[in-house]
């Protein structure tokens, strides 16, 4: 059986399944200490589901704690951005359009080595010895142990990224060093902004770890832990000891991927419905569908992917005004519980037109009686023809599709939706993120700039597929389980015939779990 | 505008990748060096083409290449000026202010650096008034200014010179001398008197981008709510019309590369799936519209494809299957209806087999 457990802002949820079959499920608040959440949220589940710890084989978590931690600037540790790229990009060193509150928060320490490569393999310019012995005096005068290193066309030839990791290993045992190859996608600045905040993490990354497993401990879960990425797939929590930016933007993957799991469909439309908005998804041979906007977390540009998200200012909390005819985009939010009329308050919201119509009991039906039949009918069917609409957008290809209606929210549909094939309504679709964490797959990437010329098509995939299955093992999959999900070809303008940028995902099964 | 500082460098590029038709690069990291020049060496003078002397000396600036390789081959802050000291010592003269080749995309903001760096003026105009995909289609090059003597410099400092011909043979020696260079380098060319530059320059497009940026900026939001402020905007400019001609969602889009230029097709159905798509041809910028059989729009008038939600310009590269986006046209300058225009621009020019009807006729 496995433990899914999902770190939110507000709420703290977990799920046993047992295969396919969820066991229990809770909610508990996220406390400030995060792990007190968590050891509540698992006793209420050990207790309710009566299952004995051995019997649980493994435990995931998604978290936003780091990606809070550059938002809100904290738990940011000093540390050194070692570019190699000299002579090009002078004057344009690393960092250079961060926000200057985060800049200076991680000590502006920052460094411009010659070396790296051209697209094609040819070197830019030898790697300066003495330059990297200034540099590693400069570390050790300042005692900075957490060091990023992004090398020009580092996802095609990564050797200077490694050649001076070496290097400082040597004079400095214990440095902690992020290599931007390590984020794949060719663009050296958003490539080397992941690496950078990934190294400021580093330390916070020791203790959330460390907490997590405490916690486990606490409560007798020997199981190996895992925690989830942006992309659904999952990393041993010892291997975010040393990647903690690759969780950033977990949160709406795992919501997707518990959709998909709370009904099996493999090609839908998720709609997550909160207080605030509809957060309308679409799941594609049951992943989400990336978003293909440059991502910026706490201001700072990345190559990270994301799912395709658009978010509608609809929820249980919005306004509605104008007769009816206007639901939306403002809300009450978490003051709905004493704004909106069913409450005793004095603001006319989406819930209140749902009790008013009879769709459920919420709060005194009685404080509502006097709305008047036409705004309950005229807001009931703008929120409808809302979500009508913006479903309609999101569809791929105007195919029928279903819909699964996941979030508190999901009540406000009352009358079934046109653009909808089929609705579905699933149980348990409150913890849909813990039940994504729980099913999460172990992932690889790779990505390289090929000339189909010198390298045939299929020699190519398979070099980069080769790359990406072993970043996958060594991230914990069962390499006989392991296969190619998504291959991108870009081909490159202005260059030659065939040269291309070539990525591949691969995904595997969680390798049998550790005895030991 | 007088001068251009820190404050209009966002709307610049934001109003560039408008005026790009989807190609001309990200403009990013462009206007991440023009920031940097214009922090050390301050803001940049605007000079009018109808101000500059007849017997002026201008230069024009820009990068050639291929965009995706600077996302890893960074330009570096002193890159364009030390482009143009080349150039100086090549033909051995100092030049009064510089232009730029294309308005479209990252090549508004090298001429920024360029200028900021050797303390001249830069010239309220371009080549092109959009991006195209060849020297020969420059305006320059269309009212007979030679692009040679011009050099190249690359992200080392080594330079070429460059005497050619015709425009069409420095067309391919430069494009092969950048890759050999590691794919992007830095070009002056086109070296011109005042009197030439009035008589091929397309004017007033640097100050009309920073315009056009901010009015992308201040309606962001809903693409349907753009098209009035859009219009207001474009109106009174040498571009004039402009139609919101399309909106959906990209059911398809597949291109590959031919000849160095990636070519294909995008195709876009209404949300809710009625009506005819609409497909848009791409040799690297967006070139033909159509709505089932009709033409809808086509070069040398500039078809923009923007995000729906935000209104924010999608460049060719970036656009993917399931966007939802809007499709605006919008007339070209007068220039690039001439004869001698339509000869290199027409969509015949670019494999399509039709001819060039004005937009405000479609």
């Amino acid at each position: 059986m496995r433990i899914g457990v999902d770190v939110g802002g507000t709420h703290t949820d977990a799920v046993i399944l047992d295969d396919d079959k969820i066991i229990a499920a809770t909610k508990a608040l996220t406390s400030g200490d995060v792990v007190s959440g968590i050891t509540n949220a698992l006793d209420t589940l050990l207790k309710d589901g009566a299952v004995s710890r051995d019997k649980i084989d493994t435990i995931m978590i998604g978290t936003t704690q780091f990606t809070n931690a550059i938002v809100e600037r904290r738990e940011l540790s000093p540390t050194a951005a070692v570019r190699i790229g000299l002579p090009s990009g002078r004057g344009m060193p690393p960092m250079v359009d961060w926000p200057d509150d985060i800049r200076s928060a991680m000590g502006e320490h920052v460094y411009l080595l010659h070396g790296g490569y051209l697209y094609d393999g040819f070197p830019m310019y030898d790697i300066q010895g003495d330059e990297i012995d200034t540099l590693i005096k400069d570390l050790m005068k300042k005692k900075i142990k957490n060091v990023a290193i992004a090398s020009a066309f580092s996802p095609m030839n990564a050797e200077p990224e490694k050649f001076v990791r070496q290097k400082i290993k040597a004079a400095i045992p214990d440095a902690r060093i992020t290599l931007s190859y390590n984020f794949g996608r060719l663009g050296l600045m958003e490539r080397e902004n992941a690496a950078i905040m990934n190294t400021t993490l580093l330390p916070f990354a020791d203790k959330v770890v460390s907490s997590f497993l405490g916690a486990l401990d606490k409560r007798g879960l020997k199981c190996p832990a895992y925690i989830s990425q942006n992309d659904g797939t999952l990393m041993s929590a010892d291997f975010v000891r040393a990647y903690p930016a690759l969780t950033f933007a977990s949160g709406p993957t795992n919501s997707l991927r518990g959709a998909y799991k709370l009904t099996g469909l493999q090609d839908a439309i998720v709609v997550d419905i909160g207080g605030t908005t509809s957060d309308i998804g679409v799941l594609q041979g049951g992943f989400p569908r990336e978003s293909n906007v440059v991502i910026e977390i706490g201001g700072v540009r990345t190559n990270f992917r994301m799912p395709d998200i658009m978010a509608l200012g609809l929820g249980g909390g919005s306004l509605v005004s104008d007769a009816g005819k206007t639901v939306g985009p403002l809300s009450v939010g978490h003051k709905l519980v004493t704004e909106s009329l069913v409450f005793g308050g004095k603001t006319l919201t989406t819930t209140d037109i749902l009790v008013a119509s009879g769709g459920a009991e919420i709060g005194d039906p009685s404080k509502v009686s006097d709305v008047p039949k036409e705004t309950v009918k005229a807001a009931t069917i703008a929120m409808h023809n809302m979500l009508d609409q913006n479903i309609e957008m999101m569809k791929p290809g105007g195919k029928d599709i279903p819909v699964i209606l996941v979030g508190g929210g999901a009540v406000l549909v009352t009358e079934g939706l046109k653009a909808a094939s089929k609705l579905h309504r699933p149980e348990n679709a409150g913890v849909a993120n813990a039940i994504g964490a729980a099913i999460a797959q172990i992932g690889g990437e790779a990505e390289r700039m090929v000339s189909f010329r010198e390298t045939p098509r299929k020699e190519a995939i398979a070099l980069v597929t080769k790359a990406a299955t072993d970043r996958a093992v060594k991230a914990g999959a069962d390499i006989s389980t392991v296969k190619a999900v998504d291959v991108e070809e870009t081909a490159l303008p202005y260059m030659d015939e065939g040269a291309t940028r070539l990525r591949v995902k691969v995904i595997g099964d969680l390798a049998a779990r550790d005895i030991s | 505008m007088k001068t251009i500082g820190l404050e209009h460098l966002d709307d610049l590029a934001l109003g560039s990748v408008f005026l790009a038709t989807g190609g001309g690069g990200d403009p990013h990291v462009p206007k991440l060096i023009a920031r940097e020049a214009i922090k050390t060496y301050g803001p940049v003078r605007v000079v009018q083409p109808e101000d500059l002397a007849d017997d002026a000396f201008v230069g024009t600036i820009g990068s050639v290449g291929a965009p995706t390789v600077s996302l890893e081959l960074l330009p570096s802050l002193d890159d364009a000026a030390k482009t143009l000291d080349a150039f100086e010592k090549y033909v051995g003269r100092e030049i009064d202010a510089v232009a730029s080749f294309e308005i479209g995309g990252g090549n508004s903001l090298i001429p920024l650096v360029a200028a900021a760096g050797k303390g001249i003026p830069v010239i309220d105009g371009d080549g092109m008034g959009r991006a195209l995909p060849e020297a020969q289609m420059m305006s320059y090059a269309i009212a007979g200014v030679k692009p040679t003597p011009a050099v190249a410099y690359d992200y080392a400092g080594n330079t070429a010179t460059f005497e050619v011909s015709t425009t069409d043979i420095y067309e391919r020696h430069i494009r092969s001398y950048s890759m050999a260079a590691g794919g992007m380098v830095t070009a002056a060319e086109h070296p011109m008197t005042g009197a030439e530059l009035k008589r091929s320059v397309i004017p007033g497009t640097l100050s009309f981008s920073v315009r056009l940026g901010q009015v992308l900026r201040e309606n962001r939001g809903q693409a349907d709510m753009l098209l009035a402020p859009l219009q207001e905007t474009f109106t009174d400019s040498i571009y004039g019309e402009c139609r919101l001609i399309f909106t959906g969602k990209v059911i398809d889009k597949a291109t590959r590369i031919i000849g160095g230029y990636d070519i294909g097709e995008a195709m876009i159905e209404t949300f809710d799936g009625r009506g005819e798509n609409l497909v848009v041809n791409i040799k690297n910028e967006y070139l033909l519209a159509k709505l089932g059989d009709k033409i809808v729009a086509s070069v040398p008038d500039l078809i923009t494809i923007v995000d729906f939600e935000t209104g924010t310009p999608i460049n060719a590269e970036r656009l993917r299957y399931g966007q939802r986006i809007s499709v605006f046209a919008t007339g070209c300058p007068e220039f690039y209806r001439s004869e001698a225009a339509l000869k290199v621009v027409a969509p015949r020019c670019f494999g399509f087999d039709i001819d060039y009807v004005p937009l405000e006729k479609l």
